[in-house]
């Protein structure tokens, strides 16, 4: 009825920004991100990042609201530098770690591939056999089939 | 704060690849990192799965809607489907066409005396040609990254692998319709999510004491080990907590339906991530959507952005500040930023920049 689109949970819309930024009035160094579209996936792995960074005093994120596609990021540096830098340096490194990383699969995947070969479930035998699944169950005595009456 | 393991380099060692599955260990990577992995593998992949059904007969047992619902969580060959297919969505064809959907087909009747099983080896994939032109979206070369089986049902004919049942018929009942399979991701439906499990396990020995194992008389006897034990030494008995601790060491195993292969599943849920993240850096170069061209400053000047002097705000300790920290006098959120390098355009050639 009134159910928002589900595709609205991951799809920005015209005009909508991905990021919003609010700087904290009452903090020095701190400022709080809106990030749109996104959720536990990209919040909880930024925030443990920059709490990995030794320039964060604070790094927190929640999701206001499940229904509410979006997460909020609170960031409070030391002054070195500011949070818009310190999340977009979070962000390189853990791409980088993931590049790191699918090097590191594809070799061992391609040492597997030997083994066994990582495709789709095998669709070798296509057409091959016949389209009707070889009915099971019993046979109904043909006589009293209803068809007939 | 710091962990342990910051420096060094993520490791990862596959134990186990089957044509369905992966089992591998993750290392040096973070609690958070790791389930963000799992999360992405599990509903942010795309793969094609039926989502509209017009059926043209039923006299099936079962009404039409639970027939569709059966037909959508079919897995279809979805190889390279990030590639091989646009979202209907953004398609501008009427309501579905070759570039943005699969077309499939099913029509089965019985006509013997057995009982009739209609499973996904019944639905035929078959191409869109009674179209007229400019139904169809914009031409593209999506359909060439296709795969040979892409958005047959998994397994077809395989006798190796059993179909999936749909519904049983017997003698003089039919079905007959028409599926349009769509490519989606499973945050909106579950049906397109390519792994049917994801599961990782760290700390086999529980010594971070992440949980609390109940127990009537003996801990170690009621909570036998797994077999991820093996891999990680085990506590002495006079071992002192260390509160410190984080985990490090991450037992996944990947099991997908069939529509995308381990490997992929694997490969894309990196990617996907990166461009999640990237995104994000992208907005953050975005806040200043007005930016003039010419405009850009260096990333560390010490200028207050605001050209009235560092007493706006907090601006006064620490040259680096950059601007960054003073309240800015209009209030708005998208202009607030001068300092991260892009003057804001209101201040556009006012004085405190020398462009």
């Amino acid at each position: 009825m009134n159910a928002p689109n589900r595709h609205e949970a991951f799809v920005l819309e015209d005009n909508e920004k991905a990021l919003e930024v609010t700087e904290d009035t009452k903090i020095p160094n701190a400022a709080t991100f809106k990030i749109v579209k996104q959720d536990h996936t990209v919040g909880n792995m930024l925030r443990a990042q920059l709490l990995a960074m030794p320039e964060i005093l604070f790094a927190g994120y929640k999701v206001p609201h499940p229904l509410h596609p979006y997460f909020l990021i609170k960031i409070q540096t030391d002054g070195t530098v500011t949070p818009q830098a310190v999340l977009e340096q979070a962000c390189t490194k853990l791409i980088g770690t993931m590049s790191a990383l699918e090097g590191k699969f594809k070799r061992e995947f391609s040492f597997k591939d030997g083994e066994t070969h990582g495709g789709a479930v095998g669709m070798s035998n296509m057409g091959a056999e016949d389209p009707y699944g070889a009915g099971g169950g019993g046979a109904w005595s043909s006589q009293r089939d209803y068809l007939d009456f | 704060m710091q962990s342990t393991h910051d420096e060094l380099e993520p490791a990862v060692r596959i134990r186990d690849l089957k044509k369905d599955r992966v089992n591998f260990v993750l290392e040096n990577v973070d609690l958070a990192f790791a389930n963000s992995l799992r999360r992405v593998m599990m509903a942010d992949l795309p793969t094609i799965a039926i989502d509209l059904v017009e059926i043209q007969a039923n006299t099936t047992v079962l009404p039409d809607e639970f027939i569709a619902h059966r037909l959508g969580m079919v897995p279809l060959v979805s190889t390279n489907c990030d590639e091989g297919m646009r979202d209907n969505r953004d398609c501008t064809c009427l309501a579905a066409c070759q570039y943005c959907s699969i077309q499939l087909k099913l029509d089965v009747a019985c006509h013997n005396n057995t009982t009739m099983d209609i499973t996904s080896n019944h639905l035929e994939v078959s191409s869109y040609n009674d179209y007229e032109e400019g139904v169809e979206g914009e031409a593209g070369d999506e359909p060439t990254k296709r795969g040979e089986y892409f958005g047959h049902p998994v397994g077809k004919n395989d006798p190796d692998v059993p179909p999936i049942l749909i519904c049983k018929i017997r003698k003089g009942q039919e079905l007959k319709l028409r599926c349009i399979a769509k490519k989606g991701i499973a945050k909106e439906h579950a049906k397109w999510s390519p792994c049917s499990a994801v599961s990782f396990e760290y700390d086999p020995h529980n010594k971070l004491r992440h949980t609390t194992h109940w127990f009537e008389t003996d801990e170690r006897g009621e909570w036998p080990l797994g077999e991820n034990a093996s891999e990680e030494e085990k506590p002495r008995d006079d071992e002192v907590f260390d509160f410190n601790a984080k985990p490090n060491k991450f037992y996944f195993e990947v099991e997908t339906d069939g529509s995308l292969g381990p490997q992929e599943v694997v490969m894309q849920g990196l990617a996907e991530l990166q461009s999640k993240l990237a995104k994000i850096v992208l907005g953050l170069k975005k806040t200043e959507p007005d930016m003039l061209p010419g405009e850009r400053v260096e990333e560390t000047a010490p200028v207050d952005a605001w050209g009235t002097g560092a007493g706006a705000g907090w601006g006064g300790e620490g040259g680096g500040n950059a601007g960054w920290g003073s309240t800015s006098p209009r209030g708005a959120a998208t202009n607030a930023w001068g300092g991260g390098g892009w003057s804001s355009p209101t201040q556009a050639g006012t004085a405190g920049w020398s462009v």
